[in-house]
């Protein structure tokens, strides 16, 4: 039993991690219909970004420094590859990703050159026990961080002013611009956004891990969980990060030693029996038909 | 006040919308631009709202001056800092949200406390839409929804407000309701109505001015007794007169318009 309990709180511990990035993900998704590609070098920049400043500042203060740095990339991507697009197929735009998820890989290795990096130092140690059951630091620091940014964010996205807006522009740009909404700057504020949740992601799991290349297939956890979710809930997507998050780690602990790799596969085993029983994923927005 | 001069759109570079339409309209006036299908109406609406780039549209000559100051390509939040709102055909709301959000999103340049009066102001206005306050944008009737975006448009505080086919797709007696309702607006607010319509005569009761374009270009401006009188308004966007309607055909084929 406190085995079962163990894997449950590490993976809720993870699946917070996913449902931060992938929540950051969705909103790009909502409000402009891009699928970005480059959701993966997100959490690279923001991982490289930690080391960097990680090499002159202790590491707290380098985690919370690159949140800044990572919302301005996300402006820079919006400026460069997106506004451009404006107005073209979005398709042209969901392109451009590819190429912006391919070059970002060559970029980051040309100047962080292609080995392992590792962070100095750590954040303060929270372990956490509560009887049998013991929660490694990482963990705590993980639910610590990620769970309260997830639910700020889908409050905020409910009732802030700001949310409202942002609801706005992602169901009809045309109709925000005639009621004088400023919808390029919400499109680039959700952008930057974006970033910095991934770069919160990929600090976390560079603090864990190293910062390399791996981190681009952490990102890719961001597909199952949100097109789980339901592509276009945030609220969705934090509590299918949850389930993935659990699914990963309960199969880590049980199936793995029975079907080597089965892991890596089980959260797109589940995405494929979700979608079978609900096309539009566990809380996708139906649309609105008025006979 | 506020000015067109000669203006010329073109969609996708090659379909001329507007031909050189030339059209003023002075602070605290009604005015109504009537026409039929494909005329240009909703292009001019796109145009004065400074959102022709959505519609992969884009001014090739003339311009568009509110007061002192050019909107003609200065982007779609230009027309709005001048205080001319335009709207879109289709009853544009934001169909996912509720009716108070929508209000909300509309007003947000309004600061707090100032949103919440002027919204109680229109939920005074428009009591149906205080009874269905909480729910969403898309599952109100048409009438209702017409009802929600001229609250969002007043919510812009708009000094100059173009509107594009209100009447699209309700019951004429809703028509009436709602025209008066606009006129009523304007008088109040001493706003200057820009109302673009078919249906000639329901908008006509509530005008000053009258302009007619067909084909991109204005065939008829003219002080509302003026249209009113004028026999070839009378017979194409009233369907009365004295012509019926083989001779309005072949009165159509001569092309005296184009």
């Amino acid at each position: 039993m406190s085995f079962f309990l163990q894997l449950l709180v590490a993976g809720i511990a993870t699946g917070a991690l996913y449902a931060l990035m992938a929540m950051g993900f969705v909103l790009v998704y909502r409000a402009t219909r891009v699928v970005n590609f480059a959701i993966g070098e997100f959490l690279l920049v923001g991982g490289y970004l930690t080391y960097t400043l990680n090499l002159v500042l202790p590491l707290p203060w380098a985690m919370v420094l690159t949140l800044p740095l990572a919302f301005a990339f996300g402006l820079l991507v919006e400026r460069g590859f997106v506004r451009p697009l404006l107005g073209r197929n979005v398709v042209a735009v969901i392109m451009a990703t590819i190429g912006l998820a391919l070059a970002l890989d060559g970029a980051t290795q040309l100047a962080w050159g292609p080995d392992q990096k590792y962070l100095e130092g750590q954040l303060p140690v929270l372990t956490l026990a509560l009887g049998e059951l013991i929660l490694p630091s990482r963990s705590v620091w993980s639910l610590l961080l990620a769970l309260p940014a997830a639910l700020a964010l889908v409050y905020a996205l409910k009732r802030s002013r700001y949310g409202v807006l942002v609801r706005a522009v992602a169901e009809s740009e045309v109709a925000a611009l005639a009621m004088k909404i400023p919808a390029p700057r919400i499109v680039a504020l959700v952008w930057g956004l974006s970033a910095a949740l991934a770069a919160v992601g990929g600090a976390l799991l560079a603090g864990l891990s190293g910062v390399g290349p791996h981190l681009i297939a952490m990102g890719l956890m961001v597909f199952p969980v949100a097109i789980l979710g339901g592509m276009d809930s945030v609220g969705g997507a934090l509590l299918a990060g949850m389930l993935v998050g659990v699914a990963e780690s309960l199969s880590r602990g049980y199936l793995e030693a029975l079907v080597p790799g089965i892991t890596e596969a089980t959260p797109f085993l589940i995405v494929l029996l979700v979608l079978l029983a609900r096309p539009y994923g566990l809380f996708g927005e139906r649309e609105i038909e008025r006979v | 006040m506020l000015a067109v001069e000669n203006l010329k759109v073109v969609y996708r570079g090659v379909i001329l919308a507007l031909d050189g339409v030339t059209l003023r309209v002075e602070p605290g006036e009604a005015v109504a631009v009537l026409g039929p299908n494909g005329a240009g109406k909703s292009t001019l609406v796109r145009a004065l709202g400074g959102l022709l780039a959505n519609y992969e549209g884009r001014v090739l000559d003339g311009r568009i001056l509110l007061g002192d100051a050019e909107i003609t390509h200065a982007g779609p939040l230009a027309p709005a800092r001048e205080g001319l709102t335009a709207v879109l055909e289709g009853r544009p709301v934001f169909r996912y949200l509720t009716v108070m959000e929508n209000l909300r999103a509309a007003g947000h340049r309004l600061p707090r406390a100032r949103l919440a009066r002027e919204i109680e102001e229109v939920l005074a206005r428009f009591p149906r839409l205080a009874e269905r306050r909480h729910e969403q944008a898309g599952y109100l009737s048409g009438g209702e929804q017409q009802m929600l975006i001229l609250g969002m448009a007043l919510l812009t505080e708009p000094r100059f407000l173009v509107v594009d086919e209100p009447s699209l797709g309700l019951a004429p007696r809703l028509v009436a309701d709602l025209f008066q309702r606009l006129r009523q607006l304007q008088r109040e607010r001493g706003l200057a109505l820009v109302l673009v319509e078919q249906n000639a005569r329901a908008a006509l009761a509530i005008v000053d001015r009258v302009y007619v374009l067909e084909r991109g270009r204005v065939v008829f401006e003219g002080r509302r007794e003026e249209a009113e009188r004028d026999v070839d308004v009378l017979e194409f966007y009233l369907g009365e007169g004295p012509a019926g309607y083989r001779q309005a055909r072949r009165y159509r084929r001569r092309k005296r318009w184009v």
